[in-house]
């Protein structure tokens, strides 16, 4: 088991580096040049107290700074990969990337990107998670009824309503329920994060925010019960047509026994599987969602990096979804490996 | 082997037909024609017709389940309307805007006058969403889109005092209505916050008193007007005059929507004045030029809409202006000879006016938004301009119905004989409303519905292409090839898909590149990011048939690897395959409309469902002007709720295992 882990976590960290690389290129391939732009500016800046004549060479001197400063003086590739991640000296022979906690500069905020996003993914997660713990709630009860009583009226129901719960797209979703919950009858507010004007302690502090997380929660959650619902009763109903089962029920328990205890316990694995997956997922679903309910969080965040051109903020965003999505594949594989012993042998 | 089926003249089609072929007719015919040729196939045809076919089988199960088969008629529809459609729409065009037409709820009765109004007219004017009409009885009737935007004004609600008051003339504004009475009282309704309406009196009780604004003048409402002596009366966006025989004028309204309002205030020797969308226009003095207040705005003039300009005095001759007649952007004027010439703007697909008989003179001519209207000695009526709402489709038969008045709405013409009104054609409404642009939902819907569904359809192609070559190569040849090429795959399903997308095409949006080529991107983006899913179930599939007995024959029979792998396994695997490119394809189309609607796909004009519903993203949107999301999300709703029923309904008859279970 050990082994196996030690393989995937190694296999992990050699995606990640890939892709980390196709990152850096594409983020190169944006026309800017943030050291000419920075040079340019602070030329302009001072061009008074600088004599005449001397601008250009002036503005050598500084653009050649920035460059370093930024380790963009030179054009190799991989040099500027490497020291983006932190793995090859600066000019002044100072090791500065991502290893060393330098996760760049937003030009947006003037300030490091760390600070920007540490809010937000609080925020973030504190979304995802409780609409996951909703999500689950209601699903994993729905999906088992739904396969026992498999081909009656309410498992058709719910069939034809899951469909059209995972057809449509988050923001459809959040349109209708805006136009429900806050025009026609007033529930909630349309946006936002907390009473504007108002500064609550305590628990009120909580209410007020918990009042304005309401609405996005409910769409988050109601996005994903089409899916997941229909992922249970599919993983239910295979392990219910086990044998194990017929064996149970010809044993005499009694039917609830068997559906809770052997019937699920079987269905449980590639539901948790599923979840991991899922949750993670959810976080591409949220940024739909952050962005139309203006709620400060992670997505929100690097949707209006994008339309601003703010690069660091979006790349640090980029690597953050994609170590999420590999760390919860690693989850996938370790839960898949602990369960399921062949999955070790084969791999 | 294969060198015979090389030369076997039934073999020349595609890989791909043959796929379909076997797909729908059962393979059993084409693997005869490979292994022994057609006359054995011949001899053999009986036999194969005896045995359902596993597609067969799978169509049966389809046409049980209802729901599935009413799915799939809905989609076969959707699509028939998405790509006929646009045929019918030959004066569509996506850039087109009209200030005028903005958020307008749906509505078809843009030109349905009230009946008992066509058979006693006496004028009519129109300038926005709506039209008023007054009868020679001296009532007054609105029709047309009354709701005004998000105020809440029904301007169809005639004032009480109005329906009590012989009124003798009414004009209409973008949102108001102004009404005389016989005895000179002048009244309004309809918004007011821009000075359409109301003193400076009344503005300063309320201490709103707003530099921008030309109050309505004072001894108006005290006193009244002198019904008899008025010329003409004429509202413009949120502007009203009032032109009286003696060449003085009344003028208020909002003075940012017209520049050169100062100009016109306090004149006394005017013989005309209209407005256009952004300039008050007169005739004055020995009416050779067009009055604007600001010099050479309409020196220019042209005989017809689409001829070169020339000086207004060169072109006028000896002739003198009679009359002006405005639309949103151009100016027609009524020549002393009876001839007609053009001033400003007009857009290059305008129809151009007629050219009249020898001595045929025009006697009227209206305007609307964007089109003209004129009237000739002779009895005929000509409509010219711009054509995109059918301003200028004039009935036929209509020389033979003595038009002796033409009245102009925004869209519509009305023509009238001494009595009633003989014909109107024009713009008769949105069925869907218009957009923040005042463009037509529907035609919009129909032509973003083809480009969202050609995206998703070229995605799922890249995808389809990608996903089974890899997925082939990897299951049949297996080893270090298939572990390569899965852990490839894995990369790039382990990429958050929208934040990815999302990067890609923001660092494209720093290129100069056209449109289309940025469409053609995106839906590469899409299918190069979705097809691992693909690729493994392909390479799954094939796991399984490379251990089947047909694969054994075919390889002891030497024939070329690749041939099996793609001639032989793939095509039995090829249903589950088109299964799977359905559903993604549904997927695609949800992904793009995101993408689109966060302002990262298809941008506009272009329309695509996803970017049409951007406009919904505020509460205030989406309640006030719901036509703008619900028609769209309805057609992108019903067309992905129906993909992903026809497709899991085809998953389940296919699945061996849930048939044996129902």
């Amino acid at each position: 088991m050990g082994r196996y882990v030690l393989k995937r976590v190694g296999y992990m960290l050699v995606v990640l580096v890939l892709l980390s690389i196709i990152l850096f290129m594409i983020y190169n391939l944006v026309p800017a040049n943030r050291a000419y732009t920075d040079a340019k500016a602070e030329v302009t800046a001072l061009k008074n107290s600088i004599p005449a004549g001397e601008t250009e060479a002036y503005f050598e001197k500084i653009y050649l700074k920035y460059q370093q400063m930024y380790g963009t003086d030179t054009n190799n590739m991989l040099i500027r990969y490497l020291r983006w991640v932190g793995l090859y000296p600066l000019y002044n022979g100072k090791l500065d990337g991502l290893l060393q906690g330098n996760f760049g500069y937003s030009y947006d905020y003037k300030k490091p990107v760390v600070d920007i996003v540490a809010q937000p993914m609080i925020n973030t997660i504190k979304i995802n998670i409780v609409s996951t713990i909703l999500a689950l709630g209601i699903t994993i009860p729905l999906g088992i009824y739904c396969a026992v009583k498999r081909g009656g009226k309410f498992d058709q129901a719910v069939q034809v309503i899951t469909i059209v719960g995972y057809s449509l797209p988050v923001f459809l979703f959040a349109i209708i329920f805006i136009w429900l919950f806050c025009s026609k009858l007033g529930w909630f507010p349309a946006s936002g994060m907390s009473t504007p004007g108002v500064t609550y302690t305590g628990w009120r502090k909580f209410a007020d925010e918990l009042y304005y997380m309401a609405l996005p929660l409910i769409v988050m959650t109601f996005t994903s019960l089409g899916g997941m619902t229909r992922y249970v009763r599919a993983s239910m109903s295979d392990a219910l047509t086990l044998d194990c089962i017929k064996t149970a029920r010809a044993k005499g328990l009694k039917e609830k026994v068997v559906i809770y205890s052997h019937a699920w316990r079987n269905a449980l694995i590639p539901v948790v599987s599923l979840v991991v997956g899922w949750f993670l997922g959810i976080f591409g679903g949220s940024l739909m969602v952050e962005n139309m309910f203006a709620y400060n969080g992670m997505g929100r965040i690097m949707l209006t990096a994008l339309r601003s051109s703010d690069y660091d903020v979006v790349m640090l965003m980029q690597v953050f979804y994609i170590a999420l999505s590999l760390f919860g594949n690693l989850i996938i594989d370790i839960i898949y490996g602990m369960v399921d012993p062949r999955v070790r042998v084969n791999k | 082997m294969s060198d015979k089926k090389k030369t076997n003249a039934s073999k020349k089609g595609s890989t791909l037909g043959n796929w379909f072929g076997r797909l729908f007719y059962g393979g059993a015919n084409h693997l005869a024609k490979e292994v022994e040729g057609d006359d054995w196939a011949r001899a053999q045809a009986g036999d194969a017709e005896e045995i359902i076919s596993p597609t067969r089988q799978i169509i049966r199960g389809f046409m049980e389940r209802k729901l599935a088969v009413g799915a799939l008629l809905v989609l076969i529809v959707m699509f028939i309307i998405m790509f006929i459609g646009p045929l019918f729409m030959p004066k569509y065009y996506d850039a087109y805007t009209e200030v005028t037409q903005q958020n307008m709820a749906p509505n078809m009765r843009l030109m349905s006058m009230p009946k008992e109004l066509r058979q006693d007219l006496k004028m009519v004017d129109g300038f926005g969403s709506f039209t008023v009409g007054l009868s020679n009885a001296g009532k007054v009737y609105v029709w047309g889109s009354t709701q005004l935007g998000t105020t809440g004004i029904d301007i169809g609600k005639i004032p009480e005092e109005v329906q009590n008051a012989k009124i003798a003339l009414v004009a209409a504004g973008i949102d108001h209505i102004v009404a005389i009475g016989e005895d000179g009282k002048v009244y309004a309704w309809g918004a007011k916050t821009l000075g359409q309406y109301g003193t400076k009196a009344e503005a300063e009780a309320k201490n709103d008193v707003n530099p921008n604004i030309a109050y309505m003048p004072q001894e108006l409402v005290d006193n009244g007007v002198d019904v008899a002596n008025i010329k003409k009366i004429t509202c413009g966006y949120q502007a009203t005059a009032i032109l009286m025989n003696d060449g003085s004028c009344y003028l208020w309204g909002n003075k940012k929507t017209y520049s050169n309002m100062d100009r016109f205030l306090n004149m006394s020797n005017l013989d005309d004045i209209d407005f256009t969308l952004s300039y008050i226009v007169g005739i004055n003095g020995p009416r050779k030029t067009v009055y604007t207040g600001s010099r050479d705005l309409y020196s220019q003039v042209r005989g017809n809409v689409g001829d070169k300009a020339v000086p207004i005095n060169a072109y006028l001759g000896d002739r003198t202006i009679e009359a002006l007649t405005a639309t949103g952007t151009s100016i027609a004027l009524l020549l002393s000879d009876g001839s007609v010439c053009f001033t400003g703007d007009f857009s290059l697909n305008a129809v151009p006016a007629p050219e009249l008989q020898e001595g045929e003179k025009y006697v009227q001519i209206v305007g609307g938004t964007h089109h003209y209207s004129g009237l000739t000695n002779l009895g005929n009526v000509y409509s010219w301009g711009r054509n995109e709402n059918d301003q200028t489709e004039v009935p036929a038969d209509i020389g033979k119905k003595g038009v002796t008045r033409l009245f102009a709405g925004s869209f519509q013409t009305y023509a009238a004989d001494d009595d009633e009104v003989v014909a109107s054609w024009g713009l008769k409404g949105y069925p869907f409303g218009t957009d923040t642009r005042g463009a037509n939902i529907f035609q919009r819907i129909i032509q973003g519905g083809k480009m969202t569904m050609t995206i998703g359809a070229v995605a799922v192609i890249i995808e389809a292409i990608i996903g089974i070559i890899i997925g082939c190569i990897s299951g049949y040849f297996g080893g270090k090839v298939d572990i390569f090429l899965m852990r490839v795959a894995e990369i790039f399903s382990a990429i958050p898909f929208l934040p990815f997308a999302m990067i890609l095409s923001a660092v494209m949006g720093h290129y100069v590149i056209s449109e289309t080529m940025r469409i053609f991107i995106i839906m590469c983006i899409l299918g190069v990011l979705s097809w691992p899913g693909l690729a493994h179930l392909v390479r799954g599939q094939v796991l399984v048939a490379r251990e089947s007995e047909y694969v054994t024959a075919a390889k002891a029979m030497g024939v070329k690897e690749s041939t099996i792998a793609f001639k032989h396994i793939l095509p039995n695997v090829m249903s589950v395959v088109l299964v799977s490119l359905m559903l993604s394809f549904g997927t695609c189309m949800l992904t793009e409309s995101s993408l689109s609607y966060l302002g990262f796909g298809v941008a506009y004009p272009r329309p695509t469902w996803g970017n049409m519903l951007n406009g919904a993203n505020n509460a205030t949107i989406i309640n006030a002007f719901w036509w703008e999301w619900v028609f769209t999300a309805l057609f992108l709703a019903i067309t992905t709720i129906c993909i992903n029923i026809v497709g899991d309904t085809l998953r389940d008859v296919m699945d061996p295992k849930s048939n044996r279970e129902r």
